[in-house]
């Protein structure tokens, strides 16, 4: 497999993760008024999709966007400003982190509401059959698909044969609820199944297997002309525990948005040591002392593009 | 020719001249084609008639992702409550797209249903809320000529923007009306110029407006008549100057808000204009009546209020 020889993707999930810990530092200490969902975690499914995606091709994210931001951007400044909204950020402080977009590199539409993005999505790819383009990708969420949206979304996607990827990124949780608590389990295969659309899963984190099987979904989508959904099994990272009112232990907060305030920033930036955490599975490719020293010059490289060496 | 058949001419027409378009909707090209509005659309080489599923909320939101993806598009509702299911993409979506003046263009057309007795979803007929809720452009279609400026400059044009039609108006015969004037927005028409009244119709109100003008003109007062086609804020010097000069100013408003676009001129009037006679025309809720089916047109004294207007002007 051509990638797995290519460390540059080691880079960008280090990349996106190191950025994402300045961002939860400055977080830490005040300076953003504007809501933003860190994506501790989520960062293989970003560098493959930003890896997958052709000239033509175009994304959709949602209210937690700043993984594929960083992606597709390839930098952190213009994202950072943006969150401390300066004229000079990515969208000229218009749009601040939620609904974070950047058409210069095809992320078209990003919305802060659970659901929207997926009918703008349909539209796009409709857009797309109708002149001639690429691929849609839309990412959304295991809250985002309960809502009515989806269901709509997906049987007109499929009605009309459009080539999308829907990318359900589950991380398990809404908020502070996990799935269990709050509705039945919805079998996103047979779902699919049930309008004739494509599925696939992904777990385990690995960047490199994740561009391999994206490529070839991709590839499905166009040649039979049908959104495929892909089910990403995340644990978004960055959450703690606290002690309980009643003392007789801890109890876990799932992070959802906000300063994570358990993650500090290293020069390797491993924050699970299990698969959960993309940055531990690159030690499948890498020995620890290549990927710690890659990760410095990524860390340093980082700092000195928002002039903090 | 009647409403319903006119708007289909003019739609047609402006649709067919018009390349790489997507007109979609529920039924438009099945049935009755949404009783005629949308019959015998013809699409130029490029473009698409989908009969789409029952599915609001994707269908506003697909509206805008075609022009994301830079291809107009239009969208023929048969009742303006099923939009209630796609607000989130009005508001959400539509404020994110129009911060870079969008190339492609995208309009709503919808029926307001205001012929009565629809039960609970006809207590909204009140275009005016659902073009506040993001200061959405909107214009409703109330005669020949407002159809004409209106369907001609804003069906396919860049941006956003819904458009009413009325259902009560479906199959009554169009009247042929003189422009005076109307503003560069078409969000105000003047018809008549008369001394004696100023006559300034909001909503779909304006045949109410053109009766009781037709009503005064028979008693030899001749009126001004007016009608707003949109939301406020609208530059209300043009019916101010008037109404100064007549210092009678009769509103009508067949809206079912709360909040009427006519109180903004009665605001503005109340601070600016001397008048002899202030008559306002609207619906009065007085108890549940409105959530149970119920006759929708509005009740007007048009005697009564001759009578007001003659004695003050033989004053």
């Amino acid at each position: 497999m051509e990638y797995k020889s290519n460390i540059n993707i080691a880079k960008e999930v280090l990349r996106l993760r190191h950025s994402q810990m300045i961002v939860n530092e400055k977080y830490k200490s005040g300076l953003f008024k504007v809501p933003i969902h860190l994506a501790l975690g989520h960062e293989a499914i970003a560098v493959a999709v930003d890896s997958v995606m052709e000239a033509n091709d175009k994304l959709v994210c949602s209210h937690r966007n700043i993984h594929y931001n960083l992606a597709r951007a390839k930098v952190l400044k213009p994202i950072l400003d943006e969150y401390l909204l300066k004229k000079e950020g990515l969208a000229g402080a218009e749009l601040g982190s939620m609904n974070l977009a950047n058409a210069s590199k095809n992320i078209i539409y990003t919305s802060s509401i659970l659901g929207n993005n997926l009918p703008v999505a349909a539209g796009l790819a409709l857009a797309e059959k109708v002149k001639g383009g690429g691929v849609v990708m839309v990412e959304t969420g295991d809250g985002a698909i309960e809502e009515g949206s989806f269901y709509e979304s997906m049987l007109f996607m499929k009605s009309h044969a459009l080539p999308v990827l829907v990318i359900v990124e589950n991380n398990g949780w809404s908020l502070a609820t996990e799935i269990s608590e709050r509705r039945a389990e919805i079998n996103l295969s047979k779902f699919a199944e049930s309008l004739g659309a494509g599925f696939e899963k992904l777990s385990g984190n690995d960047v490199y297997k994740y561009i391999e099987r994206m490529k070839e979904l991709r590839e499905r989508a166009l040649k039979d002309s049908s959104p495929v959904v892909i089910e990403v099994m995340f644990e978004t990272l960055g959450g703690w525990y606290v002690e309980k009112d009643d003392k007789t232990g801890e109890r876990y907060i799932n992070y959802h948005s906000g300063p994570s305030p358990k993650i500090e920033i290293k020069e390797l930036p491993e924050i699970a040591h299990s698969a959960s955490d993309p940055v531990f599975v690159l030690r499948e490719y890498f020995k620890e002392d290549i990927l710690g020293s890659i990760a410095k010059e990524i860390l340093k490289t980082v700092k000195e593009e928002i002039n903090e060496a | 020719m009647k409403y319903v058949q006119y708007l289909n001419e003019l739609i047609n027409k402006r649709i067919s001249a018009t390349e790489q378009l997507v007109i979609f909707g529920q039924n438009i090209a099945a049935g009755s084609c949404l009783s005629g509005l949308t019959r015998g659309l013809k699409i130029r080489k490029g473009g698409l008639i989908i009969n789409t599923p029952n599915s609001e909320n994707t269908l506003v939101g697909l509206g805008f992702g075609m022009m994301f993806g830079g291809v107009s598009s239009v969208f023929f509702m048969k009742q303006q409550d099923f939009l209630l299911l796609g607000i989130d993409q009005l508001v959400d979506t539509y404020n994110f797209i129009r911060r870079k003046d969008p190339k492609a263009s995208f309009t709503i057309v919808f029926i307001i249903v205001d012929d009565g007795y629809s039960g609970l979803q006809s207590s909204l007929n009140n275009f005016g809320d659902f073009c506040s809720m993001a200061r959405i452009p909107g214009f409703t279609i109330t005669n020949k000529l407002d159809a004409k400026e209106i369907i001609n400059t804003n069906i396919v044009s860049p941006g956003f923007r819904i458009i009413g039609v009325s259902q009560r108006l479906f199959n009554t015969e169009l009247q042929e009306m003189n422009k005076i004037y109307s503003n560069d927005e078409k969000t105000i028409f003047q018809y008549t110029e008369g001394d004696g009244a100023t006559i300034a119709c909001f909503n779909l109100s304006f045949p109410y407006g053109l009766e009781l003008h037709n009503k005064l003109k028979e008693k030899n007062i001749e009126s001004s008549l007016f009608s707003v086609n949109a939301l406020t804020p609208v530059i209300w010097d043009k019916i101010i100057e008037n109404a100064k000069k007549t210092k009678n100013l009769v509103i009508i408003d067949d809206s079912k808000s709360e909040n009427l676009s006519c109180d903004n001129l009665a605001a503005c009037a109340l601070e600016q204009c001397a008048l002899d006679n202030k008559i306002v025309i609207r619906r009065k809720f007085l108890s549940n009546d409105w959530l149970f089916p119920n006759a929708d047109q509005l009740s007007i004294d048009y005697s009564g209020i001759i009578n007001k207007l003659s004695r003050a002007i033989k004053k």
